[in-house]
């Protein structure tokens, strides 16, 4: 630290240190300024369509505004006082957070295990089932609802099939079924996103030295082992990566869910996006104010989660370290 | 590299070695600033060439004083090339220099972008109401949404002035819009596919006059043909549909209507035992296995292609069905189609009750030829569109009663027609009676689980108690309206009580018309 102090220039301490910064950054501004100008689309975009939506839907929280209208009136934190007595507000939570907690294990460990397979040197035909896995990808997500409530329904082939197999007594609608619909939507969400994930993972396994599998393979160690204590180790930096991504879009189903199931039937299946949808653009009166706020507030209780989250596995691993 | 930035330059001068790429010679163009500066004068012109709006500043004039095309956006699918044909060509054949320019959007697709459109001040010139829910139109007068066409065009001595109604389409004095569709009609209508009733050994012209013999034909459907093919569809995926459905079927079963109102009382009536028998019948029919299996997936437009192609044999839903089939499954119609009147529990008919037709087109505030957009729409209530509207074979035409024997019509749909008028009558709306209403209306919040959610709860297994969600659902919608009514009247001033919902002079069996509103 003194050493650092005693090195400083001595033009630089002639001026105020923020007076200093701030002939820097007109100096740079000035200079440079055509860069400034490129960034200048992106500083644009992303205001308009992230920071202002954002900071708008904060704003519209304490509105009451009937979707009719072109402005709307303060009210405080009414609209969240509502949102807590709103049991299907709470219903929508839950069910989001159900979908949360089933389809993103699902997604990353079936699609850790198609990567492990693909990655094998004696899988053949790599090529063709990764574009396999992939294809879902790239359809809309609209369409791959529509497309599965003909497949899952009590006529579909689904339904038929385990009809056929004995599995089940009658044909059922899986997708319109209150005790199904959720997990349908789960399972097509998982089926459609799991390619991206394998691309992921695929790309994890890449950066493992080959070295490392065949210094496993001399100390004798078996596929399970070298699993194990090799190459799952290795990637724990890219789960933490993977299962943040793939979390983020779980909180993204709108298209699906809105094409497959409408949040239907009898809301088994409405989780957050649909119920935000319904309130602002469906409701007999549109409230827009009362939608923000269950955005809004929806966010908060999922950022308490995950602080919540964070610090009890902190505390876990504080204890195995104690213990 | 540097032989390009010399000839670009026009100079020789090499740049200064210590001046560094931070501090360019401001003579010396390099390709970095040519960049820069083209990326500059691109944005520059781009922001120059917009308007807050977001449209581009440029816009031709129109010679009828306003600007560009005049833009026209509704729902109504099967009429669009009827619109174009019959209205806007003729009109802009008349009128050089006119373009009418249409879209048309799904329902919930129109509602939100004419959500949109108001707040970012680029609303159509003309357009329907559709997909923004149960929004009085008063409410949307009141906000500032349309201009009045009454001065601009002569509505009031138009073939369809009788139907116009304080409340409705009139507002202060002032004509906002009119009612080019009949009010006499339901989304209830048997539509059944002939031959396939043939096939099955039931005689088309044999109508069900009762629930119990129409679930008769639905058995005889779903057993005496070939493959799987059902009596029925029933979608119930969309609750509004279901909520409309029961509604209409409690209507044959004794219930009043439109609105779910006692009239004499003015309470709610969907905890009554109409709405509890017509949501039974639903059950029964599922019950009897004749439904398709599939409807819990189904929207009304997919019960309309699965009825198209010949997985059941009758579906209730509007007029506009065959219109719907004749622009997306005309085989379907040249097949066989046929229709009944709407059944009822007993031997002995019931009525079903509708409003007097909304306005469905309006001309927005925003609008700067709304003198032209009143002259096309006024085109709409002549005998001759109207007689065009009947062939479109969607909502019946104002005129309906008047139209439907010269028009050019698929039997069915005449048949249709016919029977609204023996079927339907004209029932109050509370917002004619008192302007206070539609406040009241608009101050209400959204019930759940309301008649719709209930209905497919029910279908789908997952509740069993119907009176008793009826009769939570009543009572819960009671006591909002009662809250409605206490915070316009306290907070708005509004004189307006649960009495606006009361018309003693409602008799069963008869149109409540204009003078009734007087008498009341």
């Amino acid at each position: 630290m003194t050493t650092t102090s005693s090195r400083a220039p001595a033009a630089a301490t002639s001026a105020p240190p923020s007076r200093r910064r701030g002939r820097g950054w007109a100096r740079r501004l000035r200079q440079d300024w055509w860069i400034y100008l490129f960034l200048l689309p992106t500083i644009v975009g992303y205001g308009a369509y992230t920071i202002y939506p954002l900071l708008a839907s904060w704003w519209y929280a304490f509105l009451d505004w009937p979707g009719f209208a072109t402005a709307g009136t303060f009210i405080g934190f009414e609209n969240f006082e509502r949102l807590i007595g709103d049991d299907l507000f709470w219903n929508a939570f839950w069910n989001s957070l159900v979908f949360l907690v089933i389809a993103v294990p699902l997604r990353v460990g079936l699609a850790l295990l198609l990567a492990l397979v693909l990655n094998a040197k004696r899988t053949p035909f790599k090529g063709f089932f990764r574009t396999l896995f992939f294809l879902p990808v790239v359809t809309t997500g609209a369409i791959v609802g529509v497309v599965f409530t003909l497949l899952l329904d009590a006529s579909g082939p689904v339904s038929l099939s385990l009809v056929w197999s004995g599995l089940i007594d009658s044909p059922a609608n899986f997708a319109a079924d209150a005790g199904t619909s959720l997990y349908a939507g789960i399972a097509v969400w998982v089926w459609k996103w799991l390619g991206i994930t394998l691309i992921y993972w695929l790309a994890a396994l890449q950066t493992i030295p080959q070295g490392v599998h065949e210094a496993a393979m001399i100390d004798g160690a078996g596929a399970w082992a070298e699993f194990r204590h090799v190459t799952m180790p290795l990637l724990v930096p890219f789960l933490v990566i993977i299962t943040l991504i793939d979390t983020v879009a779980a909180f993204n189903v709108f298209d699906l869910m809105q094409t497959l199931t409408g949040g239907g039937p009898s809301f088994s299946s409405e989780v957050i996006e649909i119920f935000i949808f319904r309130t602002a653009f469906q409701a007999n009166v549109p409230q827009l104010g009362y939608a923000s706020a269950a955005a809004v507030l929806f966010g908060v209780l999922t950022v308490l989660l995950a602080l919540a989250q964070a610090v009890g596995m902190r505390w876990a691993r504080g204890r195995m370290g104690g213990s | 590299m540097r032989r390009h930035q010399h000839r670009i330059s026009g100079t020789s001068t090499p740049r200064v070695t210590g001046a560094g790429p931070s501090h360019p010679n401001p003579s010396d163009l390099t390709r970095r600033r040519l960049f820069g500066g083209a990326g500059a004068a691109v944005l520059a012109a781009a922001l120059a060439g917009c308007t807050g709006g977001g449209q581009l500043a440029e816009k031709s004039a129109s010679p009828g004083g306003g600007s560009g095309a005049l833009q026209w956006w509704d729902q109504f699918r099967p009429l669009t090339k009827m619109l174009q044909d019959d209205l806007f060509a003729p009109f802009m054949k008349a009128h050089p220099g006119v373009t009418v320019e249409r879209r048309q959007m799904d329902a919930p697709d129109l509602g939100q972008a004419l959500q949109v459109g108001r707040r970012s001040n680029q609303m159509p010139d003309v357009h329907s109401l559709a997909g923004l829910g149960d929004v009085a139109a008063a409410a949307l007068v009141s906000e500032g949404w349309f201009q009045p066409i009454g001065k601009l065009a002569d509505f009031a001595g138009s073939p369809v002035g009788e139907f116009l109604y304080d409340g409705m389409h009139r507002f202060d004095g002032e004509i906002y819009s009119f009612p080019p569709f009949s009010g006499r009609w339901h989304e209830a209508v048997p539509w059944f596919n002939s031959a396939m009733l043939k096939q099955a050994g039931v005689d088309p012209e044999d109508e069900p006059a009762t629930w119990d013999r129409l679930r008769e034909i639905a058995r005889k459907v779903t057993g005496g043909t070939d493959g799987d093919v059902y009596g029925m569809v029933l979608p119930s995926k969309e609750t509004e549909y279901l909520r409309t459905l029961v509604e209409r079927l409690a209507m044959t079963a004794g219930a009043p209507g439109p609105g779910n109102i006692d009239w004499s009382t003015g309470a709610y009536v969907y905890d009554t035992q109409p709405y509890i028998d017509a949501i039974e019948f639903l059950v029964a029919l599922q019950k009897d296995k004749v439904v398709h299996p599939a409807s819990p997936s189904m929207g009304p437009r997919d019960a309309r292609a699965r009825w198209a192609a010949g997985q059941a044999g009758i579906y209730l839903w509007g007029a506009w069905f065959i219109g719907g089939l004749l622009v997306d499954e005309p085989e379907a119609v040249e097949r066989g189609v046929g229709t009944w009147h709407i059944p009822c529990p007993e031997t002995s008919r019931n009525f079903v009750y509708s409003s007097p037709a909304t306005g469905t087109f309006w001309v927005s505030k925003s609008s700067d030829q709304a003198k032209t957009a009143a002259e096309v729409m006024l085109q709409m209530t002549t005998k001759e569109f109207q007689t065009s509207l009947a062939e479109a074979m969607d909502q019946p035409p104002a005129l309906a009663a008047e139209v439907i024997d010269q028009a050019q019509v698929h039997d069915a749909y005449r048949t249709c027609v016919t029977n609204f008028q023996e079927d339907v009558r004209i029932g109050p709306v509370a917002e004619v009676g008192n302007p206070g209403v539609w406040q009241v209306r608009a101050e209400m919040r959204d019930i759940h689980p309301n008649l719709g959610d209930i209905v497919q709860s029910v279908l789908t297994g997952s509740a069993t108690d119907v009176g008793g969600q009826l009769r939570r659902f009543n009572d819960q919608l009671s006591a909002e309206r009662e809250r409605a009514i206490k915070v316009v009247r306290e907070e708005k001033g509004v004189e307006v009580d649960a009495k606006a919902w009361v018309f003693a002079n409602w008799e069963r069996g008869k149109d409540y018309g204009q003078q009734a509103y007087a008498e009341r």
